[in-house]
């Protein structure tokens, strides 16, 4: 009975069913809407652990729990969705993170300060904050189960409209309109040109009602020209969602005027869609093109690791520095990605599941931190000190986020950096021993803050500030204890992703 | 008591992760959990060790696989420890002085608020040094390499506070990561080369390996060397350990003397396979370690920190360890055994510099001390005996350890021609200067005249000194103890040399190239030498409580040979500047790009609106002239 | 397609078949009835009448068309036919573009009768009085009402059906001016701002003949060429041609022609360089007439458009195709750069729809530059996907008003800064509007992004691999333009989002002293404020009007417009999320 049932379809219907709800519930009554979208987000991760258990480990290398049906057959356009074990990964690290990012939200858009009439507002603004995270939850998941290009490529782009109102109208600061817009354009316009690739891509397979399927496209591509330029197409819509260097100018400004739990998302769920997207599209549909371009990617990568680096040294704005700590992290992932051998990619799958959880917490905590600052909503890391003595436990959390940023041993983001940089410097020396640099950064750029933020003499008017609540604990609890388990088990996690990244170097090297 | 030598590790991990989350609830008892823990460990250690001495020689080798590790693609490693000679000597050295000085620290930090804390710090770094030893690959090794790195962060940082506090941990911890990435390269490359990163595929390979890979070798082993460097405070990355000395005086007892800080010497020990198959790494080691020798006997020469003199005594001492395990297999087993000596008188004289500081009210300053000998008896005798120790007076145990690897320096196993020579006079000297500099604090601090006075009314510092309590001074007794004797114990038929083998091989020593007698007489007269100018100058003369102004020496020495300095000109500063300028370049040049050109299109935009200007004529020959071109283009074409 | 076409052409026309003049009778009936209705019908009761007729002669229309279309090319149908000789043809194109053509005017025509609560329509009292005047004001107050504006209407949908069926050029041109010169008055009739209203008709008026002339003369042209005006005629001597290598002087004769009328079409397409009078027109017309002509004009031409490419410039001799084919992509790429690039900088907001409505044109160019058998489909669903998007986004502008501080209704708030938080005030409205806006876009999940992704594939089927026809240029680099253009307009449409949802109303902003910029824009540093947006003259994409003495909300209305508004919502988000059986349809009726 469990693996009959349609588990992807129904993990991407839950939320939206939530969403709707929570639009419906009347404006008076909102103060009831945290509840409800908890609620939601809660049975959804009860069907995640039972598509789990639908799922078939040890054939964690093959699509599973495949459905499929005519779309838009007149373009070829099929409703196809599937996972392995990557995939099942990321979902779940998606539909980890959102109750606890809802649950984080609590308190936020005003909900905490404001009273009698504008509590109501703000209680308001907050149920529709919530709608929207949890239509997002539909897209994340949906983007990950996709086994039809244009069904990926639609959501892909579907999905910003969503975080684009989570910036907009959500987020902080006078610029937030700004940001949103830039994250906007940024994505569009490497949507456009996804699409153009996209549809050359169509007209390179087998076409038909099912010619946008996968699997019928992986190994249709024999023009050799052609494939290059598609490539290039798909690449370039996913470097900028990665965000790699030189168009990851919109992370920063983005990041810094959203709110903490759609940075969260966006940073820990959507932008995984990038590497994602290199590895379930660019891998099997190009692979020649992929061992082409491999070699200016890597170096590429390692810009971003050591530039990505430099620059979150240099942030006065905490949200802005954990943007920036990103784009370093991302370059981890696209190298190890493009060793294009199956421990290199098993090591980038892994980190794309870490950094999901590391970053997720650092902005997090991060957020914590800034209800306590003077304004209640401060990000500059000047305007604190001392905290470790006022809010200890916040402090050690921060501080454990910190070292899983700069990947310590004993945390889960260790193992999947030392694999990517074994890799790495297996396969291209000089690139993985400039990679390698990268943790001399990331150890400059997080205890730095650190430094700023927890020691030192306190701060006279943040020294009666509260250290983390309950509902606070609750929110990095689940974080901090997968990050300890993976960083001691790792197995638990390369046991999904092992095979497929096997499967996926065969199909290159089968090409070549 | 093998099998559950994971107990070792886990049961200090486990207590420092009680005392962690369990918080202020734990105040009243969480230091006696701590040394519970550490004591428990060192049992489980002492069953260990008696197992394997069941054992016969060549089954002394034993590896515990725990469970499957890792496992991406070609990549397999498992967690597993390896029980050998070498593992448990450190892990008889890392729980027997921890336990003595988690002792020592009940005491030592019982006005702190946060002791607790304190121990779970302890506890993990205890744990962090047995995963270091005890791991049966390179991969886990970097676990603990990294995990006593934390831990020392932690405590140098204990007082962070002080923002200076916060700074020397934060130096310490950045250098060790640019120690690091020699490591991971080191790893990247092993792998790369054995296809593992485990002991027992790597090790025995390396001979095998070694005819097609000479490069590949050195590379490994100069990467190794990078990393012990950070670790053990070896030159060119030496600079932390002084402002190390930030952290209360216990922990540079047991992690800044005793055991991290030797975890480098381990490393190349442990690697001893690879090494012996890359000569000119090893030749770097050896270089490496001299250099480092004087550097810190010199630098030790200057300081009125107390506690600073010893730091740089135990990087000088490292010193020694390195230069011994750069001679090659001959030298491997003098290396540990040193380095298990000066474990002890080390930490003995780390205490006893703390029950000083204990008793002259946290004072630092030999210039404020003087003629302490009446006042702390205990802390005298059993620094003494560190003192002697550490001068390699016989029979102490200094003395078998040191004197063993000046010999093994002048041999010529490891090189003929100038390397004998060069090490070996370096190693001569480096004993000469130890014993003026170690007396010259012996001697400032306990002997002469009283630089501090009881009375109010007298211009000098206000000190009233006095005995530290029991929990203190029984470690330090102990420690005496071992300083004392141990060397001879062991040394006795070469006892320890035989107990490693399986681990270093066996070695029959080639002649020096200078008579060993010479050798002892020309050492024990250079020590004589050493405390007799140092008595001269700082124990029968009074010592000035402001520091002379010095010779250039002097002062180079006093600003630890401008090693701050140089670091800040050539990487600080630079970085700071580079990142400044990125930060600048980021928001005006990439983002620029784009944004400068949302602008010009803008600006197209803006131009071609005023053809739009509401005038039929304009429009109207506007379409004219469209048509026109229109025309143009397709005749163009036409033709 | 052209060998069809020939097959056609040797088959002999009978006499004139009725059963197909139907739909046009009942429209060109309806409005000679709706002028008699005018003459005699009692004034109260004159616009109930009108409407009916109105919509009803439309809907009637429609059914029987689709009735016609599956008699004729359903299963065991009689395939095309020349109604009326050779001056009419009743093909698949034509229907199509006919059927596409109908469902937008009906819409239009919905949004046409709608008037406020206060009873007032879009439409100037009487036409005839000078602005301002005395007697203007005295029929304003009397409460006159004008729908004369109800048989123009009609005979200017009239035209646009017989526009692109048309199989002579005559025909062709009577259609044309058929279709223009009620348009032309219509312009002139919007109620408030006359004078503006006025000079845009006027401006129109004087284009549209000059297009005309154009067109004329491109017709003489071509009758000189092949010594006949029908297309079939051309057709044949172009071919002809075409097999035996023409001579030049005869080569010239086709280019100079056929782009002389195409001229003529593009200008009722608001093709650049033919697009100057657009914005104007548009701005100054009565709102429904706005959305009336960006949908229904643009359809009709872009059907004739089809017809010209066909019948004459494919089977053009190569290097004449070759010519017009580069004309063409002149005009394709320049339609584009200005529809989008000049349409950043608009401020009003009927002006910003008409640049978008000039990019559209652009890109169905794009898409008929594909030149293989799926052109037709996708071109005449992004006709349909565009025309009901833009009839309902001048709706959503209609709604829209400035209120005076007494509540009484004023015109129309077309000042984009004035729909700033409109977002809050009527979250229904500025929804369907930004669902318009995005699917102009061609964001996924919006019909816009179906129409765009059709019509740009059939494109590139024909530019890679084994389908390259050596004797066309490969359309891929228009794409590729197309492509670009499409993220630049993209700026515009988003900026209007932002406006209606992130930014607080410009009152607002006055009492809390946010008085800033309203446009976000790509072009400033990311540190300093929204007061720091202004910098250069560049990035002055849009401004709030801070003296706010009238202020700005969606007015109550009898309810049609609103009606059109969802249900054109409905269809937008429909026909993204499940387009297949509107594509069935097509397909079955094109034949793919």
């Amino acid at each position: 009975m469990l693996d009959s049932m349609p588990w992807l379809t129904i993990l991407a219907v839950v939320p939206l069913i939530g969403a709707i709800i929570l639009w419906c519930i009347p404006a008076a009554k909102s103060a009831v809407a945290p509840k409800a979208a908890l609620g939601v987000s809660l049975v959804e991760f009860v069907l995640l652990i039972l598509t789990f258990c639908a799922f078939d480990r040890s054939d964690a290398g093959s699509f599973q729990l495949s459905e499929q049906v005519n779309w838009i057959p007149q373009i070829g356009a099929s409703y196809a969705v599937a996972v392995n074990g990557v995939s099942l990964l990321l979902i779940a690290l998606a539909l980890l993170l959102v109750p606890l990012v809802i649950l984080a939200a609590w308190k936020e858009q005003g909900v905490g300060s404001a009273e009698g009439e504008q509590a109501v507002v703000a209680a308001n603004r907050l149920r529709h904050y919530l709608a929207l995270v949890l239509v997002l939850t539909t897209f994340m998941v949906l983007i990950f189960a996709a086994r039809d290009v244009f069904l990926f490529y639609v959501v892909f782009e579907a999905m910003l409209v969503p975080v684009y109102f989570m910036i907009g109208s959500f987020g902080n600061g006078a610029r937030r309109r700004y940001a949103a817009i830039k994250f906007l354009l940024y994505s569009l316009v490497g949507g456009l040109i996804m699409l153009l690739a996209v549809i050359g891509v169509y007209f390179q397979g087998p076409q038909g009602e099912h010619g946008f399927l996968i699997d019928n496209l992986a190994g249709a591509i024999n023009n050799p020209g052609l494939e290059k330029w598609l490539f290039v197409g798909f690449f370039i819509a996913f470097a900028i969602k990665a965000p790699m260097f030189p168009v990851h100018t919109w992370l920063p400004d983005t990041a810094q005027h959203a709110p903490a739990g759609t940075s969260v998302l966006l940073v820990g769920v959507l932008d995984k869609i990038g590497t994602y997207g290199m590895l379930v599209l660019c891998l099997p549909l190009f692979p020649n093109a992929t061992v082409w371009a491999a070699p200016v990617i890597i170096v590429l990568a390692v810009i971003s690791i050591i530039y990505g680096g430099l620059l979150a040294i240099g942030q006065r704005d905490l949200m802005r520095m954990i943007a920036y700590t990103s784009v370093s992290h991302f370059g981890f992932i696209v190298l190890g990605i493009f060793t294009l051998s199956a421990q290199g990619l098993a090591g980038a799958s892994f980190y794309m599941v870490n950094h999901g959880l590391s970053t997720g917490l650092l902005f997090l905590v991060a957020g914590f931190l800034f209800l306590r600052s003077r304004d209640g909503k401060s990000q500059m890391i000047a305007d604190f000190g001392g905290m470790q003595r006022v809010t200890p436990v916040l402090a050690g959390v921060f501080f454990v986020a910190g070292l899983s940023a700069l990947s310590m041993p004993g945390l889960s983001t260790f193992i999947s950096e030392i694999t990517v940089l074994i890799t790495a410097i297996d396969v291209h020396p000089w690139a993985g021993a400039f990679a390698a640099t990268g943790v001399i950064l990331a150890a400059l750029y997080i205890l730095i803050t650190y430094q700023k933020i927890f020691t030192g003499p306190k701060v006279e008017e943040l020294s009666d500030k509260p250290d983390l609540g309950a509902r606070e604990k609750w929110v990095v609890a689940p974080l901090l204890i997968l990050l300890l388990v993976l960083g001691f088990v790792p197995n638990l996690a390369l046991k999904y992703l092992d095979a497929p990244s096997a499967t996926s170097v065969s199909v290159v090297e089968g090409a070549n | 008591m093998i099998n559950a030598s994971w107990l070792l590790i886990a049961i200090p991990l486990v207590s420092s992760a009680i005392l962690l989350l369990a918080g202020k609830r734990s105040n009243s008892w969480g230091h006696w959990l701590g040394v519970l823990a550490s004591t428990a460990s060192f049992v489980v250690g002492v069953g260990a060790l008696f197992e394997l001495l069941g054992k016969d020689a060549s089954e002394r080798v034993v590896d515990v696989h725990l469970f499957d590790w890792i496992n991406a693609g070609s990549l397999h490693v498992g967690a597993g420890l390896r029980i050998d000679p070498l593992s448990l000597t450190f892990v008889m050295l890392v729980t027997f002085v921890g336990t003595l000085i988690h002792v020592y620290s009940v005491a030592y930090m019982e006005h702190d608020t946060d002791r607790r804390r304190f121990f779970a710090y302890l506890n993990l770094f205890v744990a962090s040094m047995l995963i270091l030893v005890l791991a049966n690959s390179y991969l886990l090794l970097f676990v603990g390499w990294e995990g006593v790195g934390l831990a020392s962060y932690l405590l140098i940082g204990f007082w962070n506070h002080n923002p200076n506090y916060a700074t020397a941990a934060k130096k310490a911890f950045v250098m060790n990561r640019v120690a690091d990435v020699g490591m991971i390269v080191a790893l990247g490359s092993i792998f790369a080369t054995f296809g593992s990163l485990e002991f027992a595929q790597v090790l025995p390979n390396a001979e095998g390996l070694a005819a097609g890979n000479q490069g590949m070798m050195n590379l490994i082993g100069i990467m190794l060397l990078v990393a012990a460097c950070g670790k053990s405070a070896q030159f060119p990355l030496q600079a932390w350990l002084g402002d190390a000395m930030a952290g209360p005086t216990p922990v540079s007892a047991l992690i800044h003397a005793a055991t991290m800080v030797t975890a480098g010497v381990y490393l190349i020990v442990r690697s001893g396979a690879i090494f012996t198959q890359a000569p000119n790494a090893l030749l770097v080691v050896a270089i490496i370690g001299a250099i480092t020798l004087l550097f810190g006997a010199i630098v030790g020469c200057a300081k009125d920190d107390i506690k600073k003199t010893l730091a740089a005594s135990t990087m000088s001492q490292i010193g020694y360890m390195m230069l011994a395990a750069g001679l090659g297999p001959i030298g491997y087993a003098f290396a540990i055994f040193h380095l298990l000596t000066h474990g002890f008188f080390k930490a003995g004289m780390f205490l006893g510099a703390g029950s000083v500081m204990h008793g002259m009210s946290d004072d630092v300053n030999m210039r404020n001390f003087g003629a302490l000998s009446k006042f702390m008896k205990i802390t005298w005798i059993t620094f003494g005996l560190g003192w002697l120790a550490i001068l390699g007076v016989p029979p102490f145990s200094g003395f078998w350890s040191k004197d063993k690897i000046i010999e093994s320096a002048f041999a010529t196993n490891h090189g003929e021609g100038w390397q004998p020579w060069v090490f070996g006079l370096v190693a001569l000297i480096g004993a000469g200067i130890t014993a003026f500099y170690m007396s010259r604090l012996f001697f400032m601090t306990f002997h002469g005249k009283a630089r501090w006075s009881s009375e109010e009314s007298s211009e000098l510092v206000h000190r009233h000194p006095h005995e530290s309590p029991a929990l203190m001074t029984w470690p330090m007794i102990i420690l005496a103890v071992g300083s004392a004797f141990l060397g001879l114990v062991l040394s006795l038929g070469d006892r320890f040399v035989t107990w490693l083998e399986p681990v270093t091989g066996h070695v029959d020593e080639h002649e020096p190239v200078i008579a060993v007698p010479v050798l002892m007489i020309v050492t024990l007269v250079l020590v004589v030498l050493g405390v007799f100018l140092a008595w001269r100058q700082y124990g029968a003369a009074t010592v000035p409580t402001t520091p002379p102004h010095g010779s250039v020496l002097t002062r180079a020495a006093r600003a630890d040979l401008y090693q701050d300095s140089v670091n800040e000109a050539v990487f600080m500063r630079p970085g700071q500047y580079a990142t400044r300028t990125l930060v600048f370049g980021d928001k005006k040049l990439v983002d620029g790009a784009f944004t400068g050109l949302a602008a010009l299109i803008g600006t197209i935009g803006i131009g071609l609106k005023k053809l739009h200007n509401g005038y039929i004529r304009t429009y109207a020959a506007m379409m004219l002239a469209g048509l026109i071109i229109v025309l143009i283009v397709a005749y163009v074409i036409w033709n | 397609m052209s060998a069809q076409i020939l097959a056609e052409a040797s088959f002999q026309a009978p006499s004139i078949q009725w059963s197909f003049l139907v739909p046009l009778l009942i429209i060109a009936g309806a409005g000679v009835l709706s002028v008699l209705v005018e003459a005699f019908a009692r004034q109260e009761v004159r616009r109930p009448i009108q409407i009916v007729l109105v919509l009803g002669a439309q809907i009637i229309a429609f059914l029987d068309l689709l009735w016609l279309a599956v008699d004729t090319f359903g299963a065991g149908g009689k395939g095309p036919s020349l109604p009326v000789n050779q001056a009419l043809h009743f093909d698949q194109w034509a229907v199509g573009i006919q059927a596409v053509l109908l469902i937008c005017s009906i819409l239009a025509t919905l949004v046409m009768i709608d008037r406020t609560a206060a009873q007032q329509d879009p439409f100037v009292a009487t036409a005839a009085a000078v602005p301002g005047s005395d007697y203007e004001e005295l029929a304003r107050q009397r409460g006159l009402q004008q729908t004369e504006v109800f048989p123009l209407m009609l005979f200017s949908i009239t035209g646009m059906l017989i526009f692109p069926a048309a199989g002579d050029l005559v025909t062709m041109f009577v259609a044309l001016e058929v279709m223009s010169l009620p348009l032309y008055v219509l312009t002139a009739m919007a109620r408030r701002r006359r004078l503006l209203s006025q000079e845009a008709a006027f401006k129109y008026f004087v284009l549209g003949s000059f297009a005309s002339a154009l067109f004329l003369f491109g017709a003489a042209l071509l009758y000189g060429y092949s010594g006949s005006v029908t297309l079939y005629g051309i057709a044949q001597v172009a071919q002809g041609h075409a097999q035996s290598g023409a001579s030049p002087e005869f080569g010239l004769l086709i280019i100079l022609g056929s782009i002389l009328v195409l001229a003529g079409v593009f200008f009722k397409m608001g093709a650049a360089p033919f697009q100057a009078w657009t914005p104007d027109a548009y701005q100054g017309a009565p709102t429904p007439i706005s959305g009336f002509m960006a949908a229904c004009t643009k359809i009709a031409a872009v059907g004739v458009l089809l017809r010209i490419l066909n019948f004459v410039v494919l089977l053009a001799p190569e290097d004449a195709r070759k010519a017009l084919l580069g004309g063409i992509w002149v005009i394709a790429i320049l339609t584009m750069i200005v529809g989008t690039v000049v349409g950043l900088t608009q401020t009003d907001m009927k002006r910003m729809l008409a640049y978008s409505s000039i990019g559209h044109a652009g890109f169905i160019i794009v898409a008929i530059m594909g030149m293989n058998e799926d052109t037709l489909q996708a071109v005449v669903f992004y006709l349909l996907a565009y025309g009901v998007a833009t009839i309902g986004a001048f709706g959503v502008i209609t709604l829209v008003r400035e209120v005076s501080d007494r509540g009484e209704v004023l015109g129309e708030a077309t000042h984009i800064g004035q729909w700033a938080g409109l977002g809050k005030r009527s979250p229904l409205i500025a929804g369907a509007f930004s669902v318009f806006l995005l699917s102009f876009a061609g964001l996924p999940l919006t019909a816009g992004f179906i129409a765009k992704y059709t019509a740009f594939s059939s494109v590139i089927k024909s530019g890679v691999g084994a389908n390259v026809d050596p004797s066309l240029f490969n359309p891929v680099p228009l794409v590729i333009v197309a492509i670009a253009a499409s993220a630049i307009s993209l700026f515009y449409y988003i900026r209007v989002i932002v406006l209606m949802f992130f930014v607080a109303p410009a009152e607002e902003r006055e009492a809390t002293g946010e008085l800033t910029q309203a446009g976000p824009n790509v072009a400033d540093p990311a540190e300093d404020g929204d007061d720091g947006v202004l910098k250069t003259e560049a990035v002055r994409t849009s401004v709030v009007l801070l003296e706010s003495t009238p202020h700005v909300e969606v007015v109550k209305s009898q309810g049609p417009t609103l009606a059109v508004i969802i249900l054109a919502g409905v269809f937008v988000l429909a026909a993204g999320l499940f387009p297949t059986p509107i594509l069935d349809v097509l397909g079955s009726l094109f034949g793919v």
